[in-house]
């Protein structure tokens, strides 16, 4: 088995306003529907409240934007965590996630590190 | 048959000059060795370590046959010595510590089978290997090369040579390709029922596109690069072979015999290129066509009531192979043939063609009114050469010099521009 992010990547939105219950809703949906292979995962608030944080060389000085590492059109809203067999099943449960028709879901395994 | 005696009976036979020799034992290496690696896949779980293997295995036995005779089981041999090969390379790997395995990928079991698997179990693992180099996960250019590497059995510098890249990028895409296989774990296994027959279209037309390269080449200088044909008829006879109940490996087998057996009528004594119109069909490959024309029979039967695709492109090529001149070409047939295409594929370039068949059969005017409505070819060369050879026709020389300039200005390999240019 491997663990692979799925990375949400959509409109920038406030996941909390009424407006979004609707997607929220599938949301909960797809949660119940893959929990079987689900060992994680976030909604995420946008990326007005993001702080990008840089620090000039280790120990130095902390640097802080306003905002996310990146400006894009669609933006990170969200991931989880999923434990598949393989990338066929990755994406299957993949495309089931809204964020697959409402924007884009990277899938990328998650490297585990030997204890 | 098995594979093993199968890729026996292929090498070594009338090879009389020391050349053809060396070329066939280097053929009957690399296919040997491709049913060898498909194994040694399955068994170690790590096509990298995999590859290594049997490349080590390979030049042994290009070391040592030549010397000692070519072993009465060259299968069993490769996959002895590949199979030990792995095991100390997975011994090695063990031995270097967890830091290390993190970077190269998991280590699988050190004790590999030894006994020599059933004829349908290498297929099986074939089939295996061709759904992995084609995964819709890897992109267009990658599963190209992987499929040259892996499943034709070409070296790296072979690919990279037949892909016309340098052998540093080539090595770095399939390293970077073999090292996506392995993390993000593209699965080993023939897909599920329901998605079977959209990866089965992709391995068909991975398998195209590196034909469609080798025959009318998008670079270089050369109108044709007869090692990509070869190596594209060689993976589509090993589909075909794979899944012989299937419509479209069916299909694209007809269609690369077809399109191949026109190779020496293609270019002149100066390698420039010569028009379907104008070749001598004494050049074409009977051979080629006549086991091609019952596989379109065989494909049509496979696929009754809506045909595939390549099915119906193999049935085209079959009315041009088939036709004694280009004017005794039975035109309304392929008119009609190209109309069953668009139903499935209404591309612009299908459309482009079934225009220059409508013109045969119809007449130049009824051609260039099907040419001209077909949008989104504005940066395709042969659709500006089409529509000034009709002009040309109706006695439209202005317009004609006109859409020849606007072909000319567009690239092309340098074969099609010489012969735009005459």
């Amino acid at each position: 088995m491997t663990q692979y992010a799925a990375l949400i990547y959509s409109a920038d939105v406030d996941w909390t306003l009424p407006e979004y219950a609707d997607v929220t809703k599938e949301y909960a949906a797809f949660a119940e529907a893959a929990g079987a292979v689900i060992r994680g995962g976030a909604a995420l608030y946008p990326t007005s409240t993001a702080t990008s944080v840089r620090v000039e060389g280790k120990g130095g000085k902390i640097l802080t934007t306003d905002g996310p590492y990146a400006e894009t059109k669609e933006a990170l809203t969200g991931f989880y965590l999923l434990e598949c067999a393989d990338l066929d099943e990755a994406v299957r449960v993949a495309a089931t996630i809204p964020g697959a028709w409402d924007g884009v879901v990277e899938v990328r395994p998650v490297i585990e590190f030997p204890m | 048959m098995s594979a093993a005696t199968g890729a026996g009976a292929s090498s070594g036979a009338g090879a009389t000059d020391p050349e053809d020799a060396a070329r066939a034992l280097a053929d009957l290496v690399r296919t040997a060795g491709r049913d060898v690696l498909a194994t040694l896949a399955r068994w170690t779980g790590n096509l990298a370590l995999a590859e290594d293997a049997v490349q080590d295995a390979g030049l042994r036995a290009l070391q040592t046959w030549p010397r000692d005779g070519i072993p009465d089981n060259p299968v069993a041999w490769l996959r002895t010595t590949a199979r030990r090969r792995a095991v100390d390379l997975i011994r090695r790997e063990a031995a270097r510590g967890a830091k290390e395995a993190l970077a190269t990928g998991p280590v699988f079991a050190a004790d590999l089978p030894e006994d020599e698997p059933d004829p349908d179990v290498v297929d099986d693992d074939l089939l295996r290997l061709v759904f992995t180099c084609c995964h819709p996960s890897l992109a267009r250019e990658t599963r190209v090369a992987l499929a040259l590497r892996t499943l034709c059995g070409l070296s790296v510098e072979e690919v990279a040579r037949a892909l016309l890249v340098s052998e540093a990028t080539m090595a770095k895409r399939l390293t970077r390709a073999r090292q996506k296989i392995r993390l993000a774990g593209i699965p080993y296994r023939v897909p599920s029922a329901d998605d079977l027959p959209e990866r089965w279209d992709t391995v068909l037309a991975t398998t195209y596109l590196l034909f469609n390269e080798g025959y009318a080449a998008t670079a270089g200088l050369e109108l044709t690069r007869p090692e990509l044909v070869a190596n594209a008829l060689r993976l589509s006879r090993l589909l075909h072979r794979l899944r012989p109940q299937d419509a479209g490996a069916t299909g694209l087998l007809a269609l690369i015999l077809l399109q191949d057996s026109r190779r020496a009528a293609r270019t002149d004594a100066q390698g420039a290129a010569v028009l379907l119109a104008d070749q001598d069909r004494t050049l074409w490959d009977a051979r080629a066509v006549a086991e091609a024309v019952p596989l379109v029979g065989e494909g049509l039967r496979l696929s009754p009531g809506h045909p595939d695709p390549y099915v119906v492109q193999a049935a085209i090529a079959a009315c041009h192979a088939l036709a004694p001149t280009w004017q005794e070409t039975d035109w309304s047939a392929i008119e009609s043939w190209y109309e069953v295409l668009l139903r499935v594929d209404s591309g612009p370039v299908v459309r482009l063609n079934h225009a220059v068949a409508v013109a045969e059969a119809r007449g130049p005017a009824a051609g260039l009114a099907l040419v001209d409505a077909v949008v989104g070819l504005q940066d395709y060369p042969l659709w500006h050469a089409t529509r000034a050879a009709l002009l040309r026709r109706l006695d439209r020389p202005a317009e004609a010099a006109a859409a020849e300039a606007r072909a000319r200005a567009l690239p092309l390999n340098a074969v099609q521009r010489d012969l735009l240019e005459r």
